[in-house]
């Protein structure tokens, strides 16, 4: 056809669909995610030694610029351990101090099982109460994450790896869903 | 446009099981239609569907700019009072949103003419963009429609870009949440959270009646984990009523459709349109309503009918037309009486999908009345060229 279509051009389901995945020629994409202390670590898990070398470069190479920073090194070591931070320089000739690249973290899209082209990785480190964390790269979680202010505590701007999401105690249930509908609530 | 009939495909029924489409027939009553479908020329879809849908949206975008400033608005789009920062504030901090339809009276020459938008939770979804997809490949490879027709829908690749797009900005744990007991809305957050798994979006299913409130004000999940992004197919104005409704602004839950969606769900934001854009060929005039008595030439829409539950009508000649419906307090608007088009004794409704800000294609619902209500039927449609030798008005 020489005018292009207003059609999609593929159109499949991946859950909703009791056809098996292969005859309806869609591409089956998630992601792979791990977190890793070394490349051998992730070679063995990933069986891809090229993405895991690139992902540690980029990881320490991305380190020192997207690690927390202390003003000193006693508050940078109550937050992530004795001998876990290091000093650094910005090179503008500032110093403040980081904790040290404890591992690093990998995200491939995965089709149909098979690792895609291009991956993201982040330094990760592991602070004192063993919570891995890595920057937060997501703009809802605030700003800060990269360079450029001196920050001292905690550090609003890392998020946790594992992303084990917060949990509180539920104390009810049922308080939406009651309005009356006809048959459903879409419109 | 024209409504032709056709063969059905003669094994749909076993199609619609094996992906899922529960809902096809309703009631005994049949949902999904396939015994007909409508015709549209390319000009017709581009000219008079695409465009002014992507003109309209971008209209009522500015609309929600004047309104989230104004108090006046807000009281008369009856937005509670507790929620009006906080639905301005999601507009100005430009919460993510996924999708809306606009439903217009279309008969093929004229102008579309807006009927209302359906911008906060509009179904319809799945049978427009995937299962009618399926049907026109199908129709095609059976020899059933003119080789080189197309459709104008390309929904669900828009749906699953769409996702892709606003993933990073989706809070975790994600959720599509719908009532229980609604197989229509359970098929359309099934469908929905499947575009969006298949844009790399880890996500759940949950009822709406599961979601969960914490001591300290927050929504939980089944397995009491904060929910930290909830798409859920329940009207905003129904949410602010509910018990739950009041921990809403406080409790760090990003809502998908966001909040800001509430002011272009209520039929409110057609006078508002009317008034900033008067004459324009797709709207029809509108004003809020004062009460008293419908004049000729009128239709009464509460603010937050759905599905045409509610709707008064007075025609041109004096006749009354009323539907009834759970909407019966509140306030309402009146919009100038523009019929449906009638095609061979049926009256078809096109709803225009935009998706992540881009018009990408329609679905028709067909009733035998002048109101569309949910009793209406889901009809196919096609581009079909009139190169042919087939004249398509």
């Amino acid at each position: 056809m020489s005018l292009p279509m207003k059609r999609s051009r593929t159109a499949a389901l991946l859950l909703m669909s009791t056809a098996p995945l292969l005859l309806t020629a869609c591409d089956r994409n998630e992601s792979r995610e791990g977190l890793y202390t070394s490349v051998e670590a992730c070679v063995a898990q990933t069986n891809d030694s090229d993405t895991c070398r690139q992902a540690f470069a980029k990881a320490e190479q991305d380190a020192v610029a997207s690690a927390p920073r202390f003003a000193n090194r006693e508050e940078c070591e109550a937050n992530y351990g004795k001998d876990k931070c290091a000093e650094r320089n910005d090179g503008a000739n500032h110093s403040f101090f980081g904790p040290l690249m404890t591992g690093f973290f990998l995200s491939q899209m995965m089709r149909n099982g098979v690792a895609a082209n291009g991956f993201s990785s982040a330094p990760a480190f592991r602070d004192r109460w063993n919570d891995w964390r890595r920057p937060a790269d997501d703009r809802r979680s605030g700003s800060g994450a990269y360079g450029g202010v001196y920050r001292s505590g905690t550090g609003t701007a890392m998020v946790p790896i594992t992303a084990a999401p917060d949990r509180a105690v539920t104390t009810s249930r049922g308080g939406f869903g009651r309005s009356s509908g006809s048959r459903g609530f879409g419109s | 446009m024209r409504r032709i009939a056709c063969a059905e495909r003669p094994d749909w029924r076993a199609k619609a099981a094996a992906c899922g489409f529960g809902f096809h027939t309703i009631d005994d009553a049949p949902y999904w239609d396939e015994s007909a479908y409508y015709a549209f020329s390319l000009r017709g879809i581009e000219d008079d569907i695409e465009a002014p849908s992507e003109e309209l949206h971008a209209m009522a975008l500015d609309m929600v700019e004047r309104i989230v400033g104004s108090e006046r608005h807000m009281q008369q789009l009856a937005i509670p009072e507790p929620y009006r920062d906080w639905i301005a504030h999601s507009w100005r901090q430009r919460d993510p949103h996924l999708y809306g339809r606009l439903d217009f009276a279309y008969d093929g020459t004229g102008p579309a003419k807006l009927y209302e938008l359906n911008y906060d939770t509009p179904t319809s979804l799945f049978e427009a963009a995937f299962f009618q997809w399926q049907w026109l490949e199908d129709q095609l490879a059976r020899g059933v429609l003119p080789a080189g027709s197309d459709q104008f829908n390309s929904i669900q690749e828009s749906l699953v870009e769409a996702f892709g797009t606003i993933a990073r900005g989706i809070a975790r744990p994600f959720h599509f949440a719908a009532v229980r007991d609604s197989a229509e809305d359970q098929g359309t957050v099934a469908y929905l959270r499947d575009c969006a798994l298949q844009a790399g979006i880890d996500c759940g299913l949950l009822a709406i009646e599961d979601i969960g409130i914490s001591a300290d004000g927050r929504y939980t999940d089944l397995d009491d984990r904060v929910i930290g992004g909830l798409f859920k197919l329940y009207p905003l104005e129904d949410m602010f009523r509910e018990s739950f409704g009041a921990y809403l602004p406080r409790a760090g839950l990003q809502l998908i459709e966001p909040p800001w969606k509430a002011l272009l769900s209520n039929k409110g934001i057609l006078p508002l349109l009317w008034e900033a854009h008067p004459g324009h060929p797709n709207l029809l005039p509108a004003e809020f309503d004062a009460g008293g008595a419908l004049p000729r030439g009128w239709v009464r829409k509460p603010l937050h009918s759905r599905e045409g539950a509610n709707i008064a009508m007075r025609l041109p000649d004096g006749r009354e037309l009323r539907t009834d419906g759970p909407y019966r307090d509140g306030p309402c608007i009146r919009q100038a009486c523009h019929p449906l088009p009638a095609f061979d004794g049926h009256y078809p409704l096109v709803g225009s999908w935009v998706v992540g800000d881009r018009a990408c294609g329609i679905g028709i619902r067909e009733d035998d009345s002048l109101v569309t209500q949910d009793s209406a039927r889901f009809v196919p449609h096609a581009i079909v060229e009139a190169a042919r030798g087939v004249l398509i008005a």
